[in-house]
């Protein structure tokens, strides 16, 4: 019972962005002719998919109370070590972005580990790391991007799948076991749980601190992914990768229902969240915003359609 | 006349397909209108004065064809070629008759421009060097000679010996590279020139002038100063300026921004070494315009580099 009922605020909280997200779409197909165009679809459906990948790791550790600041900048050390791995080394390209996903998966875990056992603040602690990773990145790299890697590898990046872009359909999967394991599974409900009370989780006996490890570890295991993608898509290791991907996930979260304060929302509001997020950077240049005006439209379109969620929430609750 | 009409039958038969051939050759044909996009590397003075160059030369195109001309302006929020992947891919979506783009970096852009390419839309890149095997018109000036030029009177300005430092743009970006690499084969040809430090400002004046105040701590005995962007000089100068060394440390800088120009005649700097913008973004959208009518495009279109010291640069 007590679950139908979270289910239903869930589909009651994700419907109003929803709602928000159909209304920008329909908004921008009436406005410019070229919205709604295949192509322009895969444009959107594309830089979705990097953001979203990282999204998705970032709206899970939110829902457990906790925020990674430097997924980003990891997604582009991941990037530009498994460049390095291919380029500099030889290295098989599949075998070398294995390891860079190890890295990503381990860069997570350290974040995990420090947080639990000295107890420190994932805020803080991530900030100080993401100094670490980036300049780690620019000390491999010094700035210069790696070229020349494998054509083999690229179609992961640059590569279409059913009509879709290969990195959109990675990211569906991905979304896909995130759900089910966040919904479906006794760690989902841990992470819940720890989430809303931690004090009262560890009472009940959940190891509080293998589950938070484990959530930072998937975290950082996706940021991987994403640089590993962008790095296919532009045939390049960019130092650069990464280096925009820190707040616009907290954004996407947030405006997809997920609670700052842990234990409210999925990553599929999340991933709605970067869509809004994705179709509105994409109408500013089909509508010919001026570069100077573009963050107030992009700021003042998100203030909307968070308002709209917040509205249609209420109406929605009030008819349930 | 019978005769005559099967004569002019067939004169006309002759003649028809002759003329429709010659409309559909290059440059007869003449649209109502034409939109082009220009995508600069980020949001920056220096690109805000290629768009004025573009605007003049759709102001120009509008006047003597009557024509309207578009020019859309899209710049990434920061010098970030994701970010600027996607705009080209978004203004792809919109058809335009034309993209002209200074590319952050030929290999990252590479993938989108084939894109552009692939989709029939003309390319012409500005201020950068397009990717190897891609045949772009491109619209600059000779980076390495602008280098040379600002580091050669450097070197003079020193009497040929003293340390110095080079303020690198974006890495990535071919054309701060080229600079940053010409700049140091000019240093290497003097023995008593020693290159000491190489800064990093990513196109950004607050990182330029932290980064220059950080190396001439380190390097107390710096006596000289050479850039390659338009962002490096500035903050360098205010470097200068904050640490108390103007005249102790000189510097030639680089393109002709109103803060640049204003170093230069406060005597901060020596003089800078500029490309043209405004004519940058002017041959852009002639080279574009061109395209879009089926004419064929000269691979370089040299916009040359002017000297600016304090005789020239005005009040």
């Amino acid at each position: 019972m007590q679950r139908k009922n979270r289910l239903g605020f869930l589909k009651n909280q994700m419907m109003g962005v929803l709602i928000a997200l159909t209304v920008i779409f329909v908004i921008s197909a009436i406005v410019s002719p070229y919205f709604l165009t295949s192509y322009n679809m895969t444009v959107v459906a594309r830089s979705l998919a990097f953001v979203g990948l990282i999204t998705i790791g970032q709206s899970m550790l939110m829902i457990l109370g906790e925020l990674d600041l430097s997924l980003g900048v990891m997604a582009g050390l991941c990037g530009v070590v498994s460049g390095i791995l291919m380029v500099n080394f030889g290295l098989n390209p599949w075998l070398a972005m294995f390891l860079s996903l190890c890295l990503g998966a381990a860069l997570g875990f350290f974040n995990g580990i420090m947080v639990t056992t000295l107890g420190l603040h994932s805020l803080v602690l991530t900030i100080g790391t993401a100094g670490i990773f980036g300049g780690a990145n620019l000390v491999l790299t010094k700035g210069v991007a790696i070229t020349n890697i494998p054509k083999e590898v690229q179609f992961l990046g640059r590569g279409d799948f059913l009509g879709m872009p290969v990195p959109f359909v990675i990211m569906i999967v991905v979304l896909a076991i995130a759900s089910w394991v966040i919904l479906k599974t006794p760690f989902g409900r841990y992470i819940y749980a720890i989430g809303d009370n931690t004090q009262a989780a560890r009472m009940l006996g959940i190891k509080v601190d293998r589950v938070r490890a484990l959530v930072f570890t998937a975290a950082g295991t996706l940021a991987a992914l994403a640089g590993l993608l962008m790095v296919t898509r532009l045939g390049t290791a960019q130092p650069s990768i990464g280096e925009t991907w820190v707040l616009p996930p907290i954004a996407a979260s947030v405006i997809g229902g997920v609670a700052t304060t842990g234990g409210i929302g999925t990553p599929f509001g999340a991933i709605l969240g970067a869509s809004i997020i994705a179709v509105i950077e994409n109408i500013i240049v089909l509508f010919g915003v001026s570069p100077y005006w573009q963050g107030v439209v992009s700021g003042f379109i998100v203030v909307l359609a968070i308002s709209f969620d917040s509205i249609s929430r209420r109406y929605l609750r009030g008819n349930g | 006349m019978n005769k005559l009409t099967i004569a002019l039958v067939a004169a006309a038969a002759v003649a028809l397909p002759g003329i429709a051939s010659a409309a559909d050759q290059p440059g007869m044909m003449k649209k109502d209108s034409y939109r082009f996009v220009i995508i600069p590397k980020v949001v920056h003075p220096w690109f805000d004065l290629v768009n004025d160059g573009a605007m003049e030369a759709g102001a120009v195109i509008e006047a003597q064809t009557g024509s309207k001309v578009e020019i859309v302006y899209s710049a990434p929020q920061q010098a970030d070629v994701v970010q600027q992947n996607q705009i080209i891919e978004s203004s792809i979506a919109t058809r335009p008759d034309g993209i002209a783009i200074d590319l952050l970096d030929a290999s990252g852009n590479r993938a989108s421009l084939e894109d552009a390419l692939g989709q029939g839309i003309p390319v012409t890149v500005f201020d950068s060097v397009p990717p190897p095997g891609m045949p772009l018109t491109s619209i600059g000036n000779d980076f390495c000679e602008q280098a040379e030029i600002a580091s050669e009177r450097l070197v003079e300005l020193l009497g040929g010996e003293g340390e110095v430092a080079i303020m690198m743009g974006v890495p990535t970006a071919p054309n701060h590279a080229i600079r940053a690499e010409c700049h140091e084969k000019v240093f290497a040809k003097y023995d008593g020139i020693k290159l000491v430090a190489t800064g990093i400002d990513n196109d950004s004046i607050e990182t330029a002038q932290k980064q220059a105040a950080a190396i001439m701590q380190a390097n107390p005995g710096l006596k000289g100063w050479v850039a390659c962007d338009a962002a490096g000089p500035i903050g360098i100068g205010q470097a200068i300026q904050e640490a108390g060394k103007v005249g102790e440390v000189l510097m030639v800088g680089l393109d002709n921004l109103p803060e640049m120009l204003q170093l230069i005649r406060d005597g901060v700097a020596d003089s800078s070494s500029s490309t043209k913008p405004q004519m940058q973004g002017y041959w852009s959208v002639m080279a574009m315009w061109q395209q879009a009518t089926g004419i064929e495009t000269p691979k370089y279109i040299d916009t040359g580099i002017a000297i600016l010291t304090k005789d020239n640069v005005g009040e």
